[in-house]
């Protein structure tokens, strides 16, 4: 049986800050990529996503853990793991002082593939990313979103048998999103295992084969999207803006989760009408839709993966 | 290709990279050249006499500005493009990326050393003696202020912050000390640390092959070739050192 694309049990990331403080970024972080799968991990700002990919990828010691990249070590022996992958940086940018195309064959270069490959390699992954019209351009002259695109290019073009994409289609339009999300999907079928980062809840949705929900450093759950909408416990969800005063009511119907906007609760077809009449007897303007992977995620941390701190 | 236990596949690609970034900024290597001038021009027209040391210095000056471009590319690549990410997980060595860098930063640099080499081997006549010096505290300045430049770069988690250091540094090594002036004109107290600073030991010792240039005892010349060498070898295996060590953070 072939290795898996990446083994991490129990990785747990600490930093010290001064006066004897520790913050906790990581705590016991167990996930497993087979290969050839996309996986997404989800999270809020903070939530420590970037964390465990930096240290997936090599970038960071661990406090505690193991990780292993096709069966070998990565946290012992480092330079046997990083020739089978490549990593979309957070917020990455091109060299601005480099063309697109000169972008991503330097990169092909630096990793050793010989000149024709890496030709050949740029011009697809430049085509794939819709950049071959300004692949000749000095990337200062482009719009962010194609700097992100070219970085993504970069990564891509070098099919390395594991792909870390941190927030990869940050600060795309959603033409381009949905351009890069197909790219990733062609590099799938050709065998590469893709773990990207994200807090788009659509891109998670509709990318990833298997997901993880992130939170304070802690993997809270794991699985399909459509086994995690499942977990929720019913197909239609139900949001009163400033419910707070039938709090109580509504708790009658299950478990209520507060954005700081609105109540949530997620029940049958078959109750919703009781919470519309509880609702407009109260002058409330409740809206029902069906249960998303957003109603998995608020059940799973208790808040909105958009609210901060 | 493995040498000192070290991996270095890949540092000529790097470094081409980093030569094709600077050659897309035409002005900053058209400017390059403009400090050196302007003391050679206020030397011509203060005092002509000085001429040759201005000339030896303005071209050891413009070898260790590699080392400041070298600093601010490094922390910039790192800090605002997140390349370092890219290519240090990646079959890319820390240590190859960091003499990829080093190496294609010369082209930043490469006019002023050319040119004002060239005029110093016809104003000055220079010795085949002066000339294979020029060459050897060159490689030693390069390597050392590289290295140098390196290690600054990765102390800093704001680019704005490295410019007052960068200032800072230029100017300790490469306007304070008798870089573009005579040393005699430097109090005696003071020639020991001229001879062990990188950049005023590298001028003293071309003067000191030109002939008549400088007055400095044998024992003198052989401390500041000891010590430049020195300097340039530690420097460089330390750059090495940290090179391997930011490139994972812990």
């Amino acid at each position: 049986m072939p290795a898996e694309a990446l083994v991490a049990r129990n990785v747990a990331k600490s930093y010290r800050l001064r006066r004897g403080l520790t913050v906790d970024a990581l705590r016991g972080v167990s996930l497993t990529v087979h290969p050839g799968e996309r996986f997404a991990l989800l999270g809020r700002n903070g939530a420590g996503k970037t964390t465990f990919l930096r240290i997936a990828s090599t970038l960071l010691v661990p406090t505690s853990g193991t990780v292993e990249v096709f069966g070998r070590d990565a946290i012992a022996d480092p330079v046997a793991v990083r020739s089978l992958l490549a990593v979309v940086p957070q917020e990455g940018k091109p060299f601005f002082h480099l063309t697109p195309r000169e972008q991503v064959y330097a990169y092909l270069s630096a990793r050793g593939f010989d000149r024709a490959t890496a030709r050949a390699r740029t011009d697809e992954a430049l085509g794939q990313m819709g950049l071959l019209e300004v692949a000749d351009r000095l990337s200062t002259t482009l719009s962010g979103g194609q700097r992100q695109r070219t970085v993504v290019a970069t990564v891509i073009a070098t099919e390395a048998p594991l792909l870390f994409l941190d927030e990869p289609t940050i600060g795309m339009d959603p033409f381009a999103r949905r351009e890069v999300w197909e790219s990733f999907r062609r590099l799938s079928r050709k065998g590469c295992t893709i773990l990207l980062t994200t807090h788009y809840l659509d891109e998670a949705e509709s990318l990833s084969e298997h997901l993880a929900i992130i939170e304070r450093g802690r993997l809270l759950t794991q699985g399909t999207a459509e086994g995690l909408k499942q977990q929720v416990g019913g197909t239609l969800r139900v949001s009163v803006p400033d419910g707070a005063r039938i709090r109580s009511e509504l708790e009658t119907f299950g478990q209520v989760v507060d954005d700081g906007e609105k109540l949530h609760v997620v029940v049958g077809p078959e109750r919703v009408q009781e919470i519309l009449a509880l609702a407009a007897r109260e002058k409330l303007q409740p809206t029902v839709g069906p249960v998303t992977l957003e109603e998995a995620f608020l059940r799973a941390v208790g808040r909105s993966i958009d609210a901060e701190g | 290709m493995t040498f000192l236990g070290l991996r270095w596949e890949g540092t000529r690609a790097f470094g081409a990279t980093e030569m094709r970034v600077q050659l897309h900024e035409g002005l900053a290597i058209a400017t390059s050249m403009i400090v050196q001038v302007v003391l050679l021009v206020f030397v011509l027209v203060l005092d002509r006499s000085i001429l040759p040391y201005a000339l030896v210095g303005a071209v050891v000056y413009s070898v260790f500005m590699l080392g400041q471009r070298l600093q601010n590319e490094a922390a910039y690549i790192r800090i605002d493009h997140k390349l370092t990410d890219l290519y240090f997980a990646s079959p890319l060595s820390a240590e190859a990326y960091f003499l990829g860098m080093s190496a294609g930063v010369l082209v930043a640099y490469l006019p002023p050393i050319l040119v004002l080499a060239a005029v110093l081997v016809v104003v000055v006549h220079l010795s085949l003696l002066a000339v294979g010096t020029l060459l050897f505290v060159g490689v030693a300045v390069w390597f050392f202020t590289c290295s140098f430049g390196y290690i600054i770069s990765t102390q800093f988690k704001d680019n704005r912050a490295i410019w007052p250091y960068a200032s800072l540094i230029t100017n300790f090594f490469g306007v304070l000390p008798p870089v573009f002036y005579p040393l005699a004109l430097l109090p005696g107290y003071w020639h020991p640390l001229a001879l062990l600073l990188p950049t005023s030991a590298a001028v003293i010792l071309i003067e000191a092959a030109q002939g008549g240039l400088v007055a400095v005892s044998g024992s003198g010349l052989a401390l500041a070739a000891v010590a430049l060498s020195a300097e340039a070898v530690v420097a460089f295996a330390l750059a090495i050192v940290w090179a391997r060590r930011s490139a994972r953070e812990r």
